[in-house]
């Protein structure tokens, strides 16, 4: 197939898809930093063909059938070969569109949010690099280049996150975020060279085919599946590692709309699905994983439900339907946890943009006093957020129903009942955390006397007047994306053809029974239904069941104390063990030996000082000494 | 032993005995006077060894110009007998074993080497030969050598240029 | 008939063992820049011996240049002796140590 002109349209295709980002971020960080608007458009304008070419890409390729790889050798040493190039199958092609499309959207949407901002092209080269990563992460031929991509995408998270450095929480939310995944990718990397020495060879193609790991023990095979997951779990923000993302919301807020649905976290999911034959091989890390999406799905929401923050709450229901993907990936049913991938990575970027309409707006967070502002005025946000909450809480004519309706087949296939249970407990909560926000949204609340001062609203007036142009900016990606939040379950059976050839649990999906349409769809309306009662109703008080219950609220609240477990473990075992030790090595020994030197070398600068007494005489004895010592060497 | 023997112990004894009582003079003078004396010997020998022109030289150059040069400089500058110690022991002591060292080392290898022990034989350069043979062999190295004593030449007038500059400044006490 | 080669290459060895010594201990600029002259001279005559011993001329023109050298030496030499006891007014070589 080589030097076929449809070689070289695709390898051109997925080069200029890849490294334009890239050279917009060169060229943003070293020639045009001094010219936002430039920079902006640079930056755009590379995204802009990167999606061109995945969508073109993904029109060439609908009804690819094998998958086609274009490597070169990156280096070869002894038995060493490490490939490198671009693997291009249906999943691919998915990723690449989604992401390429929620990038340009989601910088679009930032000409508006970061308008003023002093550091605006340092942003647009961020969301460069970013994308860059991306991109070449999904289209990575072996696992040692998604390594690469992996890494540089953790890079650039931190990069953004950390973006207002002024600010102490922006710079330690990032580190947190850097550092976290960093545990995570750590495992990865082990598990990647354990399954390299074992199988000598990285490529994603060979290790997805089952006849590579035939002969590796089923005993290494879960150690390095469990391994490569925890890369997952740091990336994807699960059950363990999970802290760092409701932090990472200090960044500018389209940055979390991109890490947070079709980038940073998406890429564990999409590693999931990239190796999912590799993982589906081990029967037992399989159900770790499922265990795992469990916990964190369930954790996160219980998280959500009582939250103040508005961006806080979707960071939690980020990893809520994250754990749902792995859930739905765990349980065998690949095309539910792709599909809700997609269907997420829209209305979930859907969710956070418009949160950012609303912040940057009325500088605010809180929900209540969004609400108090009135940010129900804004028309085009507001309908924009009920229709991605409904889609988050999985209501019928959106694209959340469908996603959520086949993670449930998937789970219903499984031969234990409790993951369903906790499955549909989970959709449960979804629908009531997100319409909670919704409904202290829609009906503000005087609380008290804090009915919203006149002069107050004179300010937010003239506030709009200043953010008038910017609003069209982020208005439109709005309106894009809950059009396609709304259309996209209707393409379910296709999306279905396209993507689920090679998928497993085709067939256990095809025998669910009736009443799992129905329970989930039940189980979403109450959600809705208690918010309403609690939230949404006239006289209703706005208190959730949970604030009632302090101690479990008070739980919810502080994460279930992981991040103060971490905190404990990080001083006592961390700072008092090692720091100590370290700090004691470094002042007794590498001190002392280093000060010993200094001294050493300044007494011994005295004696030597002592010997120059700047008299010629004394040198010319000197010569006369080792002139009769010489000649005493040559007699003798 | 004949004759041209005694001579050269004897003008040896006497070049010796004359740089030694010199270099422990107190007196610049009177060193400068019995170095003369060494020269005028060192001469003769050069006239034993058979460089009649050399010997001339070592008289008009050595003991003519640059023992006069000595005597200008003593003399021009009147020295205020210091408290000098002509040897201080912190010197002295490890030179002298030094220098122990090394004539008694270069004696024994000058004796003990096989070939040296022949007396020498009478030979004559004459200047007519040896100007032949300078300009035969080593005329670059003459030129060589007038541009060093131009060099030289130039350094001293520039110093002496730089001395009548600084006078103004600092000079004011020599006056 | 002279003496032995060897003789005149001692009596050389004494001479300049005498400069060299003069040359350490004097604590006297002019008795240094004396000092060298004498070993100058003790390397001269090494060299018209040398120069008769080998029957060669080329010792002979060494001593021609060691001359000139010597001219040199010592006009250059005293010149900065002189300019430096005009600075300092001293010919002590332990007073010279700015450089300490």
């Amino acid at each position: 197939m080589a030097g076929s002109p449809a070689y070289a349209v695709d390898l051109t295709a997925m080069i200029a898809a890849t490294m334009l980002p890239f050279v917009s971020f060169l060229t943003i960080l070293i020639a045009t930093r001094g010219r936002p608007r430039l920079s902006a458009g640079l930056s755009i304008g590379s995204v802009t063909i990167s999606l061109a070419c995945s969508i073109a890409l993904l029109a060439l390729h609908f009804h690819l059938a094998a998958p086609i790889e274009f490597s070169t050798r990156l280096l070869a040493s002894g038995g060493l070969d490490i490939p490198f190039g671009f693997l291009l199958d249906r999943l691919n092609l998915l990723m690449i569109a989604i992401v390429s499309a929620i990038c340009f959207l989601v910088q679009v949407y930032s000409l508006g949010y970061m308008a003023g901002d002093p550091g605006f092209s340092r942003y647009y080269g961020f969301m460069s690099l970013f994308t860059w990563a991306m991109m070449s992460l999904a289209l990575s031929a072996s696992l040692l280049q998604l390594y690469f991509f992996w890494e540089l995408v953790g890079l650039s998270s931190y990069l953004l996150i950390g973006f207002w450095y002024e600010k102490f929480s922006a710079t330690q939310a990032g580190k947190k975020a850097f550092v976290m995944t960093r545990a995570g990718d750590a495992a990865f990397f082990i598990g990647l060279l354990l399954l390299f020495v074992h199988t000598g060879d990285l490529s994603i193609a060979h290790l997805d085919s089952r006849s590579a790991l035939s002969g590796v023990s089923p005993s290494f095979l879960t150690l390095s599946a469990l391994l490569i997951f925890g890369g997952i779990v740091g990336k994807s923000a699960q059950f363990p590692l999970m802290t760092w993302l409701p932090d990472a919301m200090e960044g500018p807020t389209p940055v979390s709309a991109l890490l947070h649905s079709a980038t940073m976290v998406a890429a564990g999911v999409y590693l999931f699905a990239r190796l999912f034959p590799f993982f589906s091989m081990s029967s037992v890390a399989m159900t770790v994983f499922l265990a795992i999406g469990t916990i964190s799905m369930l954790l996160a929401s219980t998280m959500a439900i009582v939250s103040r923050d508005i961006k806080k709450v979707w960071a939690y229901s980020t990893i809520s339907q994250l754990g749902f993907m792995i859930m739905a990936l765990g349980a065998g049913g690949y095309f539910a946890g792709v599909f809700h991938l997609t269907t997420h990575a829209g209305f979930k970027a859907l969710l956070f943009l418009c949160s950012g309409v609303f912040i940057h707006r009325y500088e605010t967070n809180d929900i209540y006093e969004l609400s108090r502002f009135g940010a129900r005025r804004m028309v085009i946000p507001t309908v924009s957020i009920v229709l991605g909450a409904a889609a988050l809480s999985g209501l019928p004519p959106l694209s959340g129903y469908f996603s959520k309706e086949a993670i449930m087949g998937s789970l219903a296939a499984m031969h234990n009942p409790l993951w369903l249970a906790a499955g549909l407990a989970g959709v449960f909560l979804t629908a009531y955390y997100s319409f909670r926000v919704i409904f202290i949204l829609l009906f503000p609340r005087a609380e008290g006397a804090a009915s919203p001062p006149p002069q107050e609203a004179g300010i937010t007036a003239g506030g709009h007047a200043a953010h008038e142009s910017g609003y069209r900016a982020m208005a439109w990606p709005l309106i894009i994306l809950s059009a396609v939040s709304v259309i996209f379950g209707f393409f379910k059976t296709s999306f279905k053809d396209f993507i689920g050839g090679g998928a497993a649990a085709g067939g256990a999906a095809g025998m669910e029974p009736s009443w799992l349409h129905i329970a989930p769809l039940a189980l979403a309306l109450a959600g809705v239904g208690l918010a309403w009662v609690e939230f949404g109703r006239k006289g209703a008080k706005q208190i959730g069941f949970v604030d009632r219950m302090p101690v479990l609220s008070r739980l919810f609240a502080e994460r279930w104390y992981i991040d103060r477990f971490y905190g404990l473990v990080v001083e006592f075992v961390i700072d008092r063990g090692i720091s100590r030790l370290c700090s004691q090595n470094d002042r007794k020994v590498i001190d002392g030996s280093i000060d010993g030197i200094c001294e050493g070398t300044v007494e011994s600068g005295w004696v030597v000082a002592f010997l120059q007494t700047g008299m010629i005489q004394y040198r010319l004895l000197a010569i006369l000494g080792v002139l009769a010592l010489l000649l005493l060497c040559f007699y003798f | 032993m004949t004759l041209y023997g005694i001579l050269f112990y004897l003008i040896s004894a006497a070049v010796i005995g004359a740089t030694a009582i010199a270099i422990t003079r107190k007196n610049l003078m009177h060193a400068v006077v019995y170095l003369i004396v060494s020269f005028f010997g060192t001469a003769m020998l050069f006239y034993l060894f058979g460089a009649p022109l050399l010997a001339a030289f070592e008289v008009i150059i050595y003991a003519g110009a640059i023992m006069v040069l000595f005597l200008f400089v003593v003399m021009m500058i009147r020295e205020e007998p210091s408290g000098e110690s002509v040897f201080p022991a912190t010197q002295w002591v490890p030179a002298a074993f030094f220098c122990l060292i090394y004539v008694f080392v270069a004696a024994a290898m000058a004796v003990q080497t096989p070939g040296l022990n022949a007396p020498l034989k009478m030979l004559t350069a004459s200047p007519i030969q040896f100007a032949v043979h300078v300009f035969e062999y080593h005329w670059f190295s003459i030129e060589v050598v007038s541009l060093l004593l131009l060099v030289a030449l130039i350094g001293a007038l520039n110093l002496g240029a730089g001395k009548s500059a600084h006078c103004g400044q600092d000079g004011e006490e020599e006056k | 008939m002279i003496a032995p080669f060897s003789h005149v290459l001692v009596v050389a060895g004494i001479l300049f063992a005498l400069g060299a010594f003069c040359a350490v201990t004097r604590r006297n600029l002019i008795m240094i820049v004396l000092g060298i002259e004498i070993m100058l001279n003790a390397a001269a005559i090494a060299f018209v011996g040398g120069s008769l011993h080998l029957d060669n001329l080329d010792g002979q023109t060494f001593v021609l240049f060691i001359l000139a050298v010597a001219a040199t030496e010592v006009s250059v030499g005293l010149a900065i002796i002189v300019y430096a006891f005009r600075r300092t007014g001293s010919f002590d070589p332990a007073d010279f140590n700015l450089l300490r």
